[in-house]
């Protein structure tokens, strides 16, 4: 069965969104609309919420404090506006995984969020400069503690291996040195935290504390010079692989397989120019291979995919819950997935592809369902096929569509559907 | 689908093959995994030869790489040169050249009853500082090279495919990617409540949603399309589900977790749970452990450590006791990304290569093995030269205990390691 037309634009806004919001999909014909339908950023950018700096130890580490702001975050996933600009930040999100298991303070994840928001759609040059200089970012990865006397590689490494060059890239140990070397010197106030350095600097803010940092000359990916962090950073994104590692890695994202040779260096080629993220978005998805029948559900869908575009695609019983995001349960059911934003498993990010397929990950979607509060009404999933097209799936093998019609409780109509073979990818 | 499977191959975006782009994160995406032309491999799994376990094989992962030299303490002037300030000062002694943690009390105990095999200096040639590279490593058992299987999926490609979903049982909040096979999968569980969807009463009727799966995918096929991938793993997860309900019942409290709760305390939880596996009417051949704790202490290792194994010592004793009469078929393997560092670094140590890991149970060849590293010849970062390769580890027990041939598995002979009588 070839790729329907339908389909065939469904899949453009699943992959340039979160989820597959069935207005829009159902209000798109080609997919050049679908295209230029998510790159749209016309619409203004609603203000996210803020955290108030914490006041006290105890609220500082108040985790929970964090769920409030996800939700917003859900909620902007769900929203059928500026569509590409939230699959950016998530791919962001996911590229500088950071995780609250070590930074502990919400403040400061919340903090780094608004930092990717801020540059997910402009110039990764600036992304990962600011990103360097996180708070978050720079207790994560042991940024507070390299210093001249005592260096931590942490960042340093993993900057490279993951943010930039990719490990095939060529760089050595001594250039990991190198760039700690160059790193040292930052720190963040966190007050409370045991070993938390008073710079001056305002509370929970970076700070450059010149008699920490290295100030020799280090040769860098084959420059020498005394670079600082900022001089460091300019040498990594002047290394050819930068553009290709990152360009690559955008590519398998939207378009679900890896780009062959000649693509990888067309697309790091307009990448390089300046780093502008939209241009290397246009130029992925104007290739024919984004809308190709390969491309059309070549990738597993995430949990979070799947929460999103439950929460679009059936009308909740308590609204306010599902604006919120689906509330606790939501976040619960991904906990279990493994799949809890600012909670990636490990620095390389959250998973994909076919550790998603596990037996418990099939069996914890259906956690999900808590999600839109309670039943929906019975008239909404009579017909399957139109029940199918909320999710934003328009070709159904009649074996699901029969599995589905055999169950008459709406309730059990919309968790098989949720866990149909269609759904599980995008 | 209907109609003819749509194949999604690699070879369709790529031009000229044998070049493979690695996935930076383990496990990549849908289609590096199921396209049946894999390039990286030039072997096919082949069905090895094979017999009987002798007994379950539980891995416990130590993830972010164990200070083992804090754990297995040499009696060498030059460890407490290099570590004056978190060196162990008090061990527990095991013979003149060795010490224990002294949190691991019980097993010292275990070593005193021949119960504990200690293999030194276990790293890998060449060998790479970071997480990723190094954990890809003892994962797909390939050094420097992609992580499209994992050794332990191998083994379940070469021995039980997919007839039995509970072959290998992996306990962890996400699936390791050091059992992903080709054709083969493992089941992974976070608590003890196995597969069970969590619903609200509201939505109670949805709970037995799980049995219909199989009507999603009515004729089994040999999978080649990601399609077909999906269709067999929902049949698999409805298996894997029913059999799991028979060996931990519908009790067990699940294990509370928070956003941003320390790792730390679920490695007793999960070694537990393992031990209620092997004592269960179909136990698996292989429980792997892993999302346990921390271990990579670059700062305060001074606390964390000692917790860490504290927590080691204690989650591998409920291990043995919940397994029950079966503990006598139970062997228990630690293995790491890497060790520590022997110089201290401020409040803790980075990033090193070769460790000493643990082999417990009845079965072992207790006492030391392999060739404890030199700490006054370290090499150019700082790090000790491994002396047993990790995959000598995994050959003895594929070869010894699971009763496997290990050659096709790792991809090469590693012999040299008998851990196992």
């Amino acid at each position: 069965m070839s790729v329907s037309d339908r389909e065939r634009v469904s899949h453009v806004v699943r992959r340039l969104s979160v989820g597959a919001h069935p207005d829009v999909v159902g209000a798109l014909r080609t997919t050049d609309d679908a295209i230029a339908r998510a790159l749209d950023l016309s619409a203004p950018a609603a203000p996210p919420p803020t955290l108030a700096p914490p006041a006290t130890e105890e609220e500082s580490r108040r985790v929970a404090a964090i769920t409030e702001p996800l939700a917003w975050w859900i909620g902007r996933m769900r929203a059928d506006s500026r569509l590409i600009e939230e699959r950016l930040v998530w791919f962001w999100h996911d590229h500088f995984a950071t995780s609250i298991a070590k930074v502990r303070v919400p403040y400061l994840m919340w903090q780094q969020h608004l930092t990717i928001r801020r540059y997910a759609t402009g110039s990764f040059a600036d992304l990962l400069h600011a990103m360097a200089k996180d708070p978050a970012m720079l207790v994560w990865l042991d940024g507070v503690t390299n210093t001249a006397r005592q260096r931590n590689e942490n960042f340093g490494r993993e900057c490279m291996e993951l943010f930039t060059l990719g490990r095939n890239a060529g760089y050595t140990q001594d250039d990991v040195v190198a760039a700690s070397r160059a790193f040292t010197g930052w720190v963040v106030d966190v007050p409370f935290r045991r070993n938390a350095v008073a710079a001056g600097a305002a509370p929970y803010a970076a700070a450059f504390v010149p008699r920490r940092h290295d100030a020799g000359t280090k040769t860098l990916l084959g420059a020498t010079g005394d670079f600082d962090l900022e001089g460091a950073l300019d040498v990594i994104l002047d290394h050819p692989a930068a553009a290709r590692f990152v360009a690559t890695k955008l590519h398998r994202e939207l378009v679900g397989v890896d780009p062959d040779p000649p693509t990888v260096a067309r697309l790091a080629a307009t990448f390089r120019r300046d780093w502008g993220v939209l241009s290397l978005v246009e130029a992925i998805v104007t290739s024919p291979a984004f809308t190709s029948d390969a491309a059309v559900r070549a990738k597993v869908r995430t949990p979070l995919e799947k929460l999103v575009t439950l929460l679009q695609a059936v009308p909740s019983r308590a609204p306010a819950h599902a604006a919120n995001g689906g509330g606790k349960a939501a976040l619960a059911a991904l906990r279990r997935m493994g799949y809890v934003p600012f909670a990636p498993p490990n620095v390389g990010g959250f998973p994909k592809g076919a550790p998603l397929l596990g037996p418990h990950e099939l069996v914890h979607a259906l956690d999900l369902l808590a999600a839109i509060g309670g039943p929906p009404p019975e008239a909404f999933t009579a017909d399957v096929d139109a029940l199918f097209a909320r999710f934003g799936v328009f070709d159904v093998a009649p074996a699901s569509r029969a599995v589905v019609a055999s169950h008459d409780d709406p309730v059990t109509r919309v968790a098989l559907v949720l866990t149909s073979p269609e759904v599980a990818l995008t | 689908m209907t109609g003819e499977p749509r194949r999604v191959t690699r070879r369709q975006f790529l031009t000229g093959a044998g070049i493979v782009a690695t996935a930076a994160v383990a496990g990549g995406y849908g289609v590096s995994v199921w396209t049946r032309d894999a390039p990286t491999t030039k072997k096919q799994a082949r069905t090895v030869a094979h017999g009987d376990p002798r007994g379950t094989l539980v891995v416990v992962e130590l993830g972010g790489g164990n200070d083992a030299l804090n754990m297995v303490v040499p009696n060498d002037p030059a460890y407490r040169a290099l570590r004056p300030t978190l060196g162990v000062s008090d061990p527990i002694h095991l013979d003149d050249e060795t010490g224990l943690h002294p949190k691991l009390v019980k097993l010292a105990e275990r070593y005193r009853r021949g119960q504990v095999a200690i293999v030194e200096g276990v790293g890998y040639p060449d060998p790479n500082l970071s997480h990723f590279a190094s954990l890809a490593t003892w994962w797909s058992a390939h050094p420097g090279g992609s992580l499209d299987t994992g050794w332990l999926g191998r083994y379940l490609d070469a021995t039980v495919g997919f007839d039995d979903p509970l072959a290998l049982v992996a306990i962890g909040p996400t699936p390791s990617p050091a059992v992903l096979g080709e054709r083969s999968f493992a089941t992974s569980i976070a608590d003890a409540t196995g597969l069970t969807p969590r619903l609200p009463a509201w939505a109670d009727r949805a709970s037995d949603v799980v049995a219909a799966w199989r009507g999603f995918a009515p004729a089994p096929v040999d999978p080649v399309t990601l399609t077909e991938r999906v269709d067999d793993a929902l049949r698999l997860t409805v298996s894997a589900r029913d059999e799991l309900r028979a060996t931990l019942g519908t009790g067990g409290a699940p294990a509370a977790s928070d956003v941003g709760a320390a790792p730390g305390g679920a490695l007793v939880d999960e070694l537990e749970l393992a031990g209620r596996l092997v004592a269960g009417r179909r136990r698996p051949r292989v429980v792997y452990v892993s999302g346990t704790g921390d271990f990579d202490t670059h700062q305060g290792e001074a606390t964390r450590h000692p917790a860490l194994m504290a927590d080691l010592d204690t989650g591998i004793d409920r291990l043995f006791t919940a397994a029950g009469p079966a503990g006598k078929d139970l062997l228990v393997m630690t293995v790491s990304e890497f060790g520590r560092r022997p110089a201290e670094n401020g409040s803790g140590t980075d990033h090193g290569t070769a460790a000493a890991h643990l082999l417990v149970g009845s079965s072992v060849r207790g006492g030391r093995h392999g060739a404890r590293p030199s700490l006054a010849r370290l090499d150019q970062h700082g790090n000790p030269v491994a002396t047993v390769d990790f995959r000598a580890l995994y050959a003895s027990v594929l070869r010894d205990w699971l009763h496997a041939d290990p050659e096709p598995v790792l991809d090469g002979a590693f012999g040299g390691l008998r851990v196992v009588a």
